[in-house]
């Protein structure tokens, strides 16, 4: 291993053991500091590594770094470009829902379960082994059903969400088992593992909330903490392992994959358009949420580079945006208490900040000139559109829908008479500065996505060689 | 020495530039501050965003002066690919011809007017910088439309536009109407902008670019296209919709009168001269794909001789002045696209800056429309005298009282959408939620929930 790959593996373990570290430290000091201290510094720092295997593998020769005991194509440690681009996804979005989250949403146990779904999430970016997968994949769901446990009122939708994830992980595990056994891409592949792909598909269409798996999405959040929604659906850990098993071995699972992309395309639709009519801002968040998540996998799984550039852009404009609005929004119902949008709640008087800050992000995730959903939305347009039509139509429903229902929130949100004792909430420097440094790279990254792209493209690129190399054409369908 | 500068290269490029740069230079100063919690005081707001529009019509003036002395050679000014993938790039663009440098003389010049205006009219009002900032956005955005010199870059000024739009029709957040009014505004324009979106990836397909130099040959306004029927006739009809909806065109006039909601300067210079012509500016623009298909050119004249003839009667019953003026722009946008469609270029355009330019002055002087009145009726020594027009009087009683009628209900345009497109949508929508809501509960072992999505079915 040469010094630029000694480098790279210490960058990532600092990126991913950072949060480790950090729920040590605030499990230990708790009742001396906030514990959003050891965490804001865990973060910060795992950010800053991040950025840094990102940058080296930018500047660096391009190769992936496998580690550790390997099967069927996969590895412990897997350093990647793929890896580059989502493990500063992760540390900015967990930095920031820290940095934000009100004072009283951060108990010590609270943040402990959220660096350790930093912690986890994190791992899964940098592995492809399928064991550590299932392993990691049963491990990260357990922050996020502790934590809707123990809100007010959250049982039922842990409940639910128990269910559907139990489910996904049994099928998880033993789809990724016959995979194992019997690898659907080998030459000489049989039932077993076409079986496996299946199965392993069927998990990642829970895991994702793919209808008819998805309800339990927007329950999660009305029901949990916002910042347990963000950091469960967010990172998307379901779309890395579809890559991971389905994406990067399309030659053996293509009949997966389009069941896949056409469920993902539908929800995205049927996300959007049931944004439109939600009755309160986590609703709204959430079914944003599923639905451009479901663009992500939908994406993935064309067949065209455009495609999946485009996808890999919405899964990190789609994130960062969303988080904004996500966390605006919880900053305003910590001040305001629950948030109506069936009538116009008239706190932009009160609040004219954050009614600023809901509508950069909302700009920022509905394709707006000048961020990177508009270099996402471009791109999934026309790649779809040129890859299937009907995908195309339905990718631009979404986007139609999506738009309506941010514009409509932030009117029923902020439009209407305010009511006349409303205090004025000032926003707090510690939320001020996460939330424009968000917005910076939403605008950074729109204004000049020149190198993002190529970073994308080379991820893409790499995708469709792997699936190229053994795939048989399949008449009328999409290698 | 001086002749020569003036008529080198890098000088009209970098006057091009200039038009759209400092708008969004403008932008840039009055918004950031306002983000970090710092706004500007009123007078430094208004004197950046007045200075930015003003060097952008000086720009403007200059780069029209020089070109027209070379007798309006195209000049394209490449300003860099802002990505690309594979075959597919999206360049920066800007084109300054016979068409966009007239353009962008009148907009810039109405921008500066009502930047000077709204200083004093909106001085102290809450949303002062607000209104500056949407202001500069809307500039920039409609600098950035005019000059494109690809789809790619008039989509994104044309969603500049929009949002500036939006937002200006609910500045005065704290009424509803104004609210609703600004939510119609933008679901017609989202839903008209897939016109204009979809037409853009049909192009790149086409061509592998959304260059307007290789999407036509030739200039404006002798300019053919130069993709194949088939694509030309596809794209044709998505840009005629995406132009309805935004000229406020049948079926889509809901919108235009409610946007009238907004503060009067922006009414002006959006629904009065420089927004609701934007749909003619973009079908101008790419009259070579009109010319190649018969079939959204009379689809265009159609709808716009019938826009005009529906807001002519509807707005001749209006009660207020803002809703007159705004039924009376859409008649003209009416004839302006119907004048498109049957072929004519420099008419239009002519049409679009006259049209815009006393429109704008009628809707900027309508709040003092009674003091107006007032000094008419001490002139004339009696209140001025209204009559009906000749063909109204030579109409039947019951015919007269049944145009009546349907003008009072806005054509019943707004009433037949409400029902048989709106109201089944959202009541689909809304039972999907409600059923959603249910399933969970019923996972999660609460009943209630359930419950109510089966009451909630049953009312609906």
């Amino acid at each position: 291993m040469s010094d630029f790959e000694q480098m790279l593996v210490l960058a990532t373990a600092t990126s991913v053991l950072a949060p480790l570290v950090a729920a040590l430290a605030a499990r230990l000091a708790a009742g001396w500091i906030h514990p959003r201290v050891p965490a804001g510094i865990g973060l910060a720092v795992s950010l800053t590594a991040a950025v840094a295997v990102a940058q080296g593998w930018r500047v660096g020769p391009g190769r992936e770094v496998l580690l550790g005991p390997g099967l069927v194509g996969g590895s412990l440690v897997h350093i990647d470009g793929l890896t580059a681009i989502l493990l500063p996804l992760v540390a900015i979005i967990m930095l920031a829902i820290v940095l934000v989250a009100p004072r009283r949403a951060l108990t010590p146990e609270a943040v402990v379960r959220l660096l350790l779904g930093s912690f986890l999430t994190a791992a899964i970016m940098t592995t492809s082994h399928p064991v550590a997968l299932v392993v990691l994949w049963v491990l990260s769901l357990l922050p996020t059903w502790v934590s809707t446990r123990s809100t007010p009122g959250g049982r039922p939708t842990a409940r639910a969400y128990a269910i559907a994830m139990i489910s996904g992980s049994l099928v998880f595990a033993a789809g990724v088992g016959l995979m194992v056994i019997d690898p659907p891409w080998a030459a000489k592949a049989g039932t077993t593992g076409a079986v496996g792909g299946w199965l392993v598909t069927l998990a990642v269409m829970i895991r994702k909330g793919i209808a008819p798996f998805h309800s339990w999405y927007p329950a999660v959040f009305s029901a949990s903490p916002m910042s347990t929604a963000l950091a469960a659906t967010m990172p998307q850990v379901a779309s890395y392992a579809a890559i991971r098993l389905l994406v990067g071995h399309a030659d053996g699972v293509r009949l997966e994959l389009i069941v896949l992309s056409q469920a993902a395309l539908l929800t995205a639709a049927y996300g959007a358009a049931l944004a439109v009519v939600q009755p309160d801002v986590r609703g709204l968040v959430g079914m944003l949420a599923l639905s451009q998540s479901a663009m992500v996998l939908a994406g993935l799984s064309g067949g065209l580079a455009m495609e999946l550039c485009g996808a890999l852009a919405i899964w990190i404009s789609s994130g960062l945006a969303l988080t904004g609005i996500g966390l605006v929004a919880w900053a305003l119902e910590s001040r305001a208490g629950r948030l109506e949008l069936n009538t116009p709640q008239g706190r932009f008087a009160d609040a004219p900040a954050l009614a600023a800050f809901f509508l950069l992000f909302g700009l920022a995730s509905l394709g707006f000139p000048g961020t990177l959903s508009f270099v996402a939305d471009d791109l999934i347009v026309a790649g779809s559109l040129g890859d299937q039509s009907h995908a195309g139509a339905l990718v631009i429903l979404a986007t139609v829908f999506s738009g309506i229902a941010v514009v409509r929130g932030w009117f029923r949100i902020f439009g209407g008479p305010a009511a006349a004792d409303a205090p004025r909430h000032q926003v707090l420097r510690r939320e001020r500065i996460p939330l424009i440094v968000l917005l910076s790279v939403l605008f950074g990254l729109g204004l000049w996505p020149g190198p993002l792209v190529q970073s994308l493209e080379g991820v893409a690129e790499s995708l469709l060689l792997s699936r190229r190399s053994t795939a048989a054409p399949i008449p009328g369908v999409h290698p | 020495m001086m002749l020569a500068l003036l008529t080198g290269h890098d000088l009209a490029a970098g006057l091009v530039v200039a038009q759209v740069a400092t708008p969004l230079a403008a932008l840039a100063a009055v918004s950031l501050p306002g983000i970090v919690g710092r706004p500007l005081s009123e007078r430094l707001t208004t004197g950046l965003v007045g200075t930015g529009f003003g060097v952008a019509f000086l720009a403007a003036i200059v780069s029209l002066a020089v070109s027209g002395l070379r007798g309006f050679p195209v000049e394209v000014v490449h300003l860099g690919t802002l990505f690309s993938v594979g075959h597919h790039a999206a360049t920066v663009e800007l084109v300054a011809d016979a068409l966009s440098l007239p353009y962008v003389c009148f907009s810039t010049g109405l921008c500066s007017l009502v930047a000077a205006f709204a200083g004093r009219y909106l001085h102290r009002e809450p949303g002062f910088h607000r209104f500056f900032t949407l202001l500069a956005l809307f500039g920039f955005g409609m600098n950035l439309l005019v000059l494109a010199g690809s789809i790619d870059v008039l989509f994104a000024g044309w969603e500049c536009v929009g949002i500036s739009s939006t937002l200006l029709i609910g500045f005065f957040h704290e009424r509803r109407t104004a609210v609703d009014a600004a939510l119609r505004a933008f679901i017609t324009y989202r839903i008209c902008d897939v016109g204009l979106l979809a037409a853009g990836v049909v192009l790149h397909e086409a061509v592998g670019s959304g260059d307007f130099a290789r999407v036509f040959a030739g200039s404006w306004p002798t300019a053919s296209c130069l993709v194949p029927a088939a694509t030309a006739r596809v794209a044709a009809l998505l840009l005629v919709f995406a132009a309805l909806g935004k000229s406020g065109q049948i079926p889509f006039t809901g919108w235009l009168p409610r946007a009238m909601e907004g503060p009067t300067p922006s009414s002006a210079i959006f629904y009065g001269a420089l927004s609701i012509h934007a749909g003619a500016y973009l079908l101008l623009r790419c009259s070579p794909l009109l010319d190649a298909t018969p079939t959204a050119a009379w689809l265009l004249v159609a709808v716009g001789l019938a826009t005009a003839v529906q807001a002519a009667i509807i707005g001749s019953v209006q009660t207020d002045l803002k809703g007159m003026l705004a039924y009376a722009s859409m008649t003209q946008a009416g004839l302006i696209l119907a004048e498109i469609g049957l072929g004519w270029r420099v008419i239009p355009l002519v049409h679009v800056i006259s049209h815009a330019i006393l429109r704008s002055l009628q809707i900027l002087r309508s709040p003092s429309a009674l003091h107006d009145r007032h000094e008419l009726a001490a002139a004339l020594g009696g209140p001025p005298g209204r009559s009906d027009g000749p063909l109204i009087r030579l109409l039947p009683a019951g015919l007269r009282t049944a145009i009546y009628r349907t003008a009072l209900d806005r054509g019943f345009e707004d009433a037949l959408i409400g029902r048989f497109i709106l109201a089944p949508v959202l009541g689909l929508l809304r039972t999907a939620a409600a059923f959603e809501r249910s399933i969970v509960a019923r996972l999660g072992g609460s009943h209630d929930v359930a419950d109510e999505w089966h009451r909630d079915r049953g009312a609906a």
